[in-house]
């Protein structure tokens, strides 16, 4: 492999444009992570002391944003009087569920268009990717009446089922790529070696693990984040955390203190994912374009 | 342990053939090498035999049963693959390993199997790493390691030692060679290096351009080719081929050539039928059935110009520049002649051959 250590040559253009990238550095951090802080802080604020904002261009005042005693009564209120332990489950099984149901059938379908020549194939595959070219709010009607003479509508199960429609398709497109990435000489060193062609399959299974796992992730991202579906499809019985986060404005009375710790509620365990599998995602999406 | 038929199979990849009406019986327990350049169809047989690539038309047998439709795992066969396909996330001991595990022999004998096949190949010390850590060599002795490992009904190894040092190499062969004889395991080793076929081999399957040359003992390949491509591919330096003219008829026929004029002996005169009789043919003699001497010898003789000489650690190859082509002869390293200096070769014809100038098979 070669050696990652880039060479720098230092010429004061480049000296100029590094100050410019740090300065720009600063103020897209600045830009992206302000609003989680506010938000963060603002959830162990009391109503009175979230609305306490210092004079427009007094930047000494700047201090009145951390000048209160923290408290947890709207976190308290969420779960003991909005029911959020609920909805972060229904979140969780409709995010995971549909994750988890979209790799299984993603990656064997991914395998078969990655491995197996057949007429049409092409065309198969095109049109698996094209369903995912409409915009959702386009098929949004027609589903929603498919789903109701299913009696889907208000149900986890029929979440599920709308977030794997909208996953597979991108399922089978990642992973196809990762399948692409890997040599049929290995399974068929193992079919030689003796195993069935599903052994085989299952035994190349580690070296798309960084496929399967981004995918992980950006499916559950799209399935925790999402309002429309868990809006239309999941009201009523299976009510998500945004669905449920929407519901805390109420006409008379916008509850901003609960809405900020829902929204940390909703946002923290994302991050938290982030997080742990960041080094994963960046190997993931970066080793399918990247041929060994 | 199998006999293994091949019959009249060809190998099609969309409209070009690679295999053309392939004819073998491997005798149970015998080292069969497939030799051949590259290109000429040997790792598509051998994918064939392993059950990895679809057989156009004929048939393959293991012991008179038909197997054309089995799947590889049900052919009870071992592969060393060219490109060693090794499991880039296993180490070297799960990948000796695998077929054991795939069926579900005991963690004792796993780990028996695999240190011995690994002491036997030299990786003992390598068994931790990952193929990415290997070299190479190292790598292909890997795949060898896997094939060893369990006792199949055939072995197939596609030029399973070409990437290693000539010193291993030497030594792999009779590794490998001994292995085979001590398991009475047929093999089928392709290669694309004479010595390999010719050192290691029970019978040789010379192939060219999809289609088999020649089947044969390594001594009827290196001594009694078929045709003319047969002898220039096997051997080492390769056999020199002169275009000459037969001269005469009955018993006193000749070959003539600027530089010559040297007669058949007796019992090759018969071999010559009676359409070669007037015409040219193509005269082949191996460097080392050629004395090259300074001065005129008594008997018929080949007058040329020496072209350089090169030494060959104990031998010495000398190129002689005859009117239309160069001629190497092997000598010994105290030849005293030098570049331009007119010298004489000496055919020994019991081991010179003669071709046919049109196809190119051989009279004798
Ligand atoms: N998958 C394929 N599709 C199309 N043509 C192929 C394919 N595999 C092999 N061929 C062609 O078939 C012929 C025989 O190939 P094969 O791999 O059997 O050669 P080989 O004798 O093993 O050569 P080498 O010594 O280089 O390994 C070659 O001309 C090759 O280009
Ligand atoms: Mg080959």
């Amino acid at each position: 492999m070669a050696s990652r250590d880039v060479v720098h040559y230092d010429t004061p253009l480049q000296r100029v444009l590094r100050v410019l990238a740090v300065i720009f550095v600063v103020l897209y951090l600045i830009w992206t992570l302000l609003p989680f802080v506010i938000m963060f802080v603002s959830s162990f604020k009391d109503l009175l002391a979230a609305f306490k904002l210092p004079e427009v261009g007094d930047w000494m005042g700047i201090g009145v944003f951390f000048d209160f005693t923290p408290t947890y009564k709207h976190y308290a209120t969420l779960f003991q009087e909005n029911n959020f332990g609920r909805y972060i489950m229904n979140s969780l099984i409709a995010a995971g569920g549909s994750a988890v149901i979209s790799v299984i059938f993603g990656s064997l379908a991914a395998y078969s268009l990655s491995r197996v020549d057949f007429r049409g194939k092409s065309d198969l595959f095109f049109w698996i990717i094209s369903t995912r070219m409409a915009p959702v709010v386009a098929v949004m009607v027609p589903l929603f009446a498919i789903f109701r003479s299913l009696d889907l509508v208000g149900t986890l199960p029929g979440l599920i089922l709308a977030y794997t429609t909208f996953n597979l398709p991108f399922a089978i497109w990642i992973l196809k790529g990762f399948f692409d990435n890997v040599p049929y000489g290995i399974e068929e060193a193992q079919m030689v070696d003796g195993a069935t062609r599903f052994q085989a399959f299952t035994s190349i299974l580690p070296l798309v693990a960084p496929g399967i796992g981004a995918f992980i992730v950006l499916c559950v991202l799209f399935a925790w984040n999402d309002f429309l579906f868990a809006a239309i499809i999941g009201s009523g019985g299976a009510k998500t955390l945004p669905v449920a986060t929407r519901e805390l404005v109420q006409p008379q009375n916008i509850q901003w203190g609960a809405i900020m710790a829902a929204g940390v509620v909703t946002t923290a365990p994302m991050m938290l994912l982030g997080l742990v599998i960041r080094k994963y995602l960046v190997t993931g999406l970066t080793m399918g374009a990247v041929k060994e | 342990m199998a006999t293994v038929t091949i019959r009249n199979v060809w190998k099609y990849y969309n409209q070009t053939p690679a295999v053309k009406d392939l004819n073998l019986t491997c005798p149970d327990g015998s080292f069969v090498s497939i030799l051949g350049p590259s290109g000429c169809g040997k790792s598509s047989t051998m994918r064939m035999l392993a059950g990895l690539e679809h057989i156009s038309a004929g048939d393959i047998l293991f012991d008179d049963v038909r197997i054309n439709d089995l799947a590889p795992k049900d052919r009870d066969v071992a592969m060393v693959f060219e490109n060693y396909a090794l499991y880039p996330h296993k180490t070297v001991f799960e990948n000796i390993a695998n077929p054991l595990r795939l069926r579900k022999a005991s963690e004792a004998t796993i780990k028996d199997r695999v240190n011995g096949a690994a002491k036997l190949l030299e990786i003992s010390h390598l068994l931790d790493r990952r193929p990415s850590e290997l070299s190479g060599g190292q790598k292909q002795r890997v795949a060898i390691g896997r094939a060893i490992v369990r006792e199949p009904k055939l072995f197939l190894f596609d030029e399973p030692i070409a990437h290693l040092d000539a010193k291993l190499r030497a030594h792999m062969r009779g590794e490998i060679k001994h292995l085979q004889k001590t398991l009475g395991t047929t093999m089928i080793y392709v290669t694309h290096d004479q010595l390999e076929a010719l050192s290691m081999a029970d019978y040789i399957a010379v192939m060219h351009d999809g289609e088999l040359q020649q089947w044969g003992t390594p001594s009827e390949i290196f001594n009694h080719p078929v045709n003319a491509w047969v002898a220039g591919f096997v051997g080492e330096p390769a056999m020199n081929f002169v275009t000459a003219e037969i001269r005469g008829g009955g018993d006193g026929v000749t070959l003539k050539h600027a530089n010559f004029e040297i007669p058949l002996l007796a019992s090759q005169v018969g071999k010559l039928n009676g359409a070669a009789q007037a015409g040219t043919a193509r005269m082949g003699v191996r460097p080392d059935a050629l004395t090259i001497s300074m001065t005129r010898p008594d008997g018929p003789a080949i007058t040329g110009v020496i072209f350089v000489n090169e030494l060959l650690g104990g031998d010495m190859l000398v190129e002689v520049q005859l009117q239309d082509v160069r001629m190497r002869v092997k000598t010994s390293t105290d030849f005293a002649g030098k570049p331009g200096e007119t010298c004489w070769l000496t055919v020994n014809r019991e081991k010179w051959h003669v071709f046919d100038a049109g196809d190119g098979h051989a009279y004798f």
